[in-house]
């Protein structure tokens, strides 16, 4: 429905944006519904804070009332761009006077926790939107086009000074109100004081910094994974491609490259085994599946279940497989064979299966020992069975089970 | 002769500076006691809220 979505021309529904939010995303919600700086309001309800604890009410219930839209924090205190055009300066302005009348209101009423803190929280609370603000359009990785190539530097540079200044000069008025300035007296409240402005002045640059150092710490891991699948296209796929050019007038040839492929291909994606490596049961099932269809020119479909290491009886089931794959690509005609592997805890079964016209064990000459000695008898000696299912016309399919653990 | 749209603006500016009047009115009428105290956040207010006005509703 596209009800949900609004019009690019109208505003955004009054929401908390929890992506540009720095507590509960009411200010971003409300700067992007208004088309006000958030910064701009993050100062008022500071403001508003400090001169009677109304900011602290009024942003609870605003937390409260607005729903919450975006995601999660990650983008962390990103600023988004105010809507080009409005006069933002005014804005600023304006809700600076707005404020001030407040204060000086809440004065004359007597809510008022007393000036030694008020004025400075309000000098702190405008320099530190002034210098977040600054930090925040020089982060700002895509300005638009409309802006001019240097952003005004120079007004830039005077923004962040005025908000340096704010925030000194409130520091300092505190110091002042509370009689601390003489050194004698007491200096560990001017150090404190000093440290919490220089952070507060510090602390975009910093968290920009960091930002700035995760995001090319991420740029350079996709670029190495785009090296990395570049390089095995190049090694695996590429090669096989121009081989199969070069092999184009063999169909069988063209088809067992493509096969071997494949399965290099699937191995990877699914986990990054290499193909070839023979360490686990379905790895040396799958490898000599891929030996009987290079030397026999018959597919063979590979599909396991589960997977567990390779030992001796695992690799006397995996010698029976491929024998009874063997006979299956010799006998069972030009259909692709199936072999299906389920590797559990307890039990390892392994079905080889072709669509072949079938035949009669009991009929097999007393010296054709393929069946009897490589595949029944084999399994036998290492604790396991192995069944015949077959007939004329059916098919047939060599059930493979060994149990583990043993 | 161009009629000129609707301007949110000056309809605040408007209301702003008309409830200055009429409280500086009543102040000199003696209906009520304006002090300085109230005074100065009175006129913060006006100006402020045009400003806020005008900023908002700005050309695009």
């Amino acid at each position: 429905m596209s009800a949900a979505r609004p019009h690019p021309s109208q505003p955004p529904p009054l929401r908390r944006d929890r992506e540009g939010a720095v507590l509960g995303g009411v200010c971003a919600g409300l700067g992007q519904r208004l088309g006000i700086d958030p910064i701009v309001l993050r100062v008022v309800f500071i403001a508003a804070t400090a001169a009677g604890g109304l900011g602290v009410v009024f942003y609870a219930l605003l937390w409260a009332a607005l729903p919450a839209e975006g995601e999660s924090r990650a983008a962390g205190l990103r600023v988004p761009r105010v809507p080009g055009g409005r006069d933002s300066w005014s804005v600023a302005a304006g809700m600076g006077l707005l404020v001030l009348a407040l204060l000086l209101l809440f004065r004359q009423w007597g809510l008022w926790v007393g000036d030694a803190l008020v004025w400075p929280v309000v000098l702190a609370a405008a320099g530190g939107g002034l210098i977040w603000r600054q930090s925040a359009t020089a982060a700002d990785p895509a300005p638009p086009a409309d802006e001019p190539a240097r952003a005004d530097r120079g007004s830039a540079l005077g923004r962040a000074a005025l908000g340096v200044a704010l925030v000194v000069g409130a520091a300092l008025i505190f110091l002042y109100f509370n009689d601390a300035l003489r050194p004698a007296r007491d200096v560990l409240l001017p150090v404190v004081v000093v440290l919490v402005a220089g952070t507060l002045i510090l602390a975009p640059w910093w968290i920009r910094l960091v930002r700035g150092l995760a995001d090319e710490r991420a740029e350079r891991v996709r670029s190495q994974e785009r090296a990395e699948l570049a390089a095995h296209l190049h090694d695996s796929v590429l090669q096989t491609l121009a081989l199969m050019q070069r092999r184009a007038d063999d169909p069988r040839e063209v088809a067992g490259l493509a096969r071997r492929q494949e399965r290099e291909l699937r191995a990877w994606l699914n986990g990054g085994r290499p193909f070839g490596e023979r360490g686990t049961l379905a790895a040396a099932l799958e490898v000599a599946a891929a030996e009987v269809e290079e030397s026999h020119g018959v597919a063979v479909d590979v599909v396991t279940v589960g997977d567990c290491p390779l030992d001796a009886d695992g690799e006397a089931l995996v010698a029976a497989a491929r024998e009874a794959a063997v006979n299956a690509a010799k006998f069972g005609g030009p259909e692709p064979v199936s072999v299906y592997a389920e590797i559990g805890d307890d039990r390892v079964e392994v079905f080889v299966r072709d669509r072949g016209p079938g035949f009669d064990p009991a009929a097999v000459p007393p010296d054709r020992r393929g069946v009897r000695e490589s595949i029944v008898g084999r399994m036998r000696r290492h604790g396991g069975e192995a069944v015949l299912h077959t007939g004329a016309g059916a098919g047939t399919e060599v059930e493979l089970r060994l149990e583990r653990g043993r | 002769m161009s009629r000129r749209g609707f301007d949110p603006a000056s309809l605040v500016a408007g209301f702003a500076v008309s409830g200055l009047g009429v409280v500086l009115l009543l102040d000199q009428v003696d209906a009520l006691e304006l002090s300085f105290g109230y005074l100065a956040p009175a006129l913060l207010a006006v100006v402020g809220s045009i400003l806020v006005a005008v900023g908002l509703t700005g050309p695009r």
